[in-house]
């Protein structure tokens, strides 16, 4: 068979490719790049989330807690070995930066990255208790379903695969918080502290939905790695969260 | 890191005119390195004219063979293909990397599937490893073959899919669609395109008792099969693809002649490289060659991969001197201004430089 076509053309059109060896070096750049991104920020949540194990109120949210951070950092792995097909060392990798490292509370990022670490910029700042532990999950929780809509259909199929297999857990994360918020919901006074964490994280999870009418995107877009812009995302993350705040009466 | 390792040609089998079975064998203490899952492939490396190709070939024995093949089929101009359908022989060491690759599903031994695989050309590698361990271990499963070729004497492993399919009557089903000859069944002459998926669905193939599709081949022919598979009420999730792992030619790259300046020049430049704990100096030349064909060049290990500045794999920081990198297409601008450099990319301006690969 000698009808080859030229591989921007081949993804452009939808096309899959399967095997480092086939993606162009642009792509691939682009490729590691989301990876990386996605690798930082679950090691990243993970260490948060860690700290939370200790704020949790009871055995039922402890365990929640102790999944979530087991779960993301499983995550992490998983996508890290598809980075490690394009030779990146695992080992060094896993120990390039210190995943727990938080900036201070009243820091403002906005959406930028922090040296080599591309964790989305709400995984730098710190959580300070139960409340704004299960606050920050559910949030950041519905912006990753968001997210998965859009990385369970990159055109570099085996992560897509991993993408897939990852996307039922992380959605449990977030139900997992939005029983949590019940929880806390159900009285005055935490009502009042989980509306003050709202107001707290949700400008810094919008931030992880990156610049509107972005160059990068289109890029992305024409090499299949992204399907709906910046935009697009964070207004689905809008509604969602709206949606769900209104239900708990935040 | 996935490293190298050499193996041992055992037997090199003519398949058709321009394509070979290329048996292999890893040495004793290699061996749980090379073992391998169906459909997965091997990535080889060889000097020609001192520059380092490396090329990708899907297994095609089963994972029950007890041995490891694969097909490499001549590609017009390719230097790796042609020397191995011309010059490899029994005997001969070949240095590859461990098996890799995800075209594969889990196996279950009491999973009654249907599974559609769809090669064109010397895309059956993957696909026949995989039928064939599909076959010894999932017997309850069927699977059905559509095989696109140009002509039947262009047709790799026809005696051995012939084989198969005496041998296992009712799981396993072979179509054959040959380009430039015509069939007594029209249908199976021609292309794999919308058209003949279409049709195939009609009279053949019900894809409402397909599990999972294989497809293997070239861009073109896998969009088509992709958009009509999805039009028969395929879900992403049951499409696996492997496109050529090698898409580009590999013809040889000429050595570029250096340049007078850089011959003239005389001293070159004094390079120390960390990387894993241990520094080394050497001489490097003031112009032409990066820090990493420098290191690599050195017989240091040095982490690599695309070669072409944008994998960001070979980054590497600079502590004292200065290089220019030819171009960045994977360092943010805030990783250039704290002196890291894609080595690959990177060539010295100052007579002395100073770098890591550890930090």
């Amino acid at each position: 068979m000698s009808d080859r076509m030229n591989i921007e053309d081949y993804l452009a059109q939808g096309g899959v490719l399967s095997a480092p060896d086939n993606v162009p070096a642009r792509y691939r750049g682009e490729l590691l790049r989301l990876m990386s991104s996605f690798v930082d920020s679950e090691l990243a949540a993970s260490a948060g989330f860690a700290g939370a194990i200790n704020f949790a109120p009871g055995i039922k949210e402890r365990i929640a807690a102790s999944r979530i951070t087991l779960e993301k950092a499983d995550h992490a792995e998983r996508v890290l070995q598809v980075m490690a097909d394009f030779g990146t060392d695992m080992a060094r990798y896993q120990a390039s930066h210190d995943w727990a490292a938080r900036v201070a509370r009243d820091a403002d990022l906005g959406a930028a990255r922090r040296l080599g670490d591309m964790r989305l910029s709400v995984f730098h700042y710190p959580i300070v208790g139960w409340t704004d532990a299960v606050v920050m999950n559910v949030l950041q929780g519905l912006a990753t379903g968001i997210q998965m809509s859009e990385l369970t259909r990159v055109s570099y199929g085996p992560l897509a695969e991993v993408f897939r297999k990852i996307a039922p857990r992380e959605a449990r994360h977030a139900e997992l918080g939005l029983e949590g918020l019940a929880r806390i919901v159900a009285t005055d006074s935490g009502r009042e502290e989980a509306r003050q964490a709202v107001a707290y994280w949700q400008p810094r999870v919008a931030a992880g939905f990156g610049l509107t009418n972005s160059a990068r995107y289109e890029t992305l877009a024409r090499f299949g790695l992204r399907h709906s812009p910046n935009e697009v995302l964070l207004s689905r993350w809008e509604a969602l969260t709206a949606q769900h705040l209104a239900a708990l009466g935040l | 890191m996935a490293r190298f390792h050499p193996l041992k040609v055992i037997d090199v089998r003519r398949e058709t005119r321009d394509a070979v079975v290329v048996t292999l064998e890893p040495r004793d203490e290699d061996r749980a390195l090379f073992g391998f899952t169906q459909g997965q492939y091997l990535t080889f490396r060889r000097n020609f004219d001192g520059e380092e190709l490396r090329r990708s070939y899907s297994i095609c024995a089963g994972v029950d063979e007890g041995c490891l093949k694969v097909g490499i089929k001549r590609v017009e101009g390719g230097a790796f293909s042609t020397w191995a359908n011309e010059n490899l022989a029994p005997g001969d060491e070949i240095e590859a990397m461990p098996p890799m690759g995800k075209f594969h599903t889990e196996l279950d031994p009491e999973a009654e599937k249907h599974y559609l695989a769809i090669a064109a050309g010397s895309g059956i590698t993957p696909i026949l490893s995989i039928i064939k361990t599909v076959l010894a271990r999932e017997p309850k499963s069927r699977l059905t073959l559509v095989y696109a070729n140009r002509q039947v004497s262009s047709i790799m492993f026809r005696e051995e899919l012939e084989d198969l399919k005496n041998l296992h009557l009712g799981r396993f089903s072979v179509l054959h669609v040959l380009k430039a000859e015509a069939q007594e069944i029209e249908l199976f002459t021609g292309r794999i395109d919308a058209e003949k998926m279409a049709a195939l669905f009609r009279h053949w193939i019900d894809p409402a008792t397909i599990d999972t599709v294989f497809i293997c081949g070239p861009e073109a022919m896998m969009l088509s099969v992709a958009a009509s598979l999805r039009e028969h009420g395929l879900r992403d999730d049951q499409i696996k693809f492997e496109l050529f792992a090698s898409s580009q030619p590999g013809r040889a790259k000429v050595r570029p002649v250096p340049r007078a300046e850089a011959a003239r020049a005389g001293n070159g430049v004094a390079a120390t490289v960390t990387l894993d704990g241990t520094t080394r100096s050497f001489q490097m030349p003031c112009e032409g060659e990066t820090i990493l064909d420098a290191a690599l060049a050195n017989a240091m290990d040095a982490p690599y991969s695309c070669k072409a500045g944008v994998c960001s794999t070979c980054r590497c920081k600079v502590l004292e001197g200065e290089v220019e990198m030819a171009v960045n297409h994977a360092l943010e601008d805030y990783e250039v201004r704290a002196g890291y450099v894609l080595s690959c990319q990177a060539r010295p301006i100052s007579d002395r430089v100073v770098v890591s690969y550890d930090e």
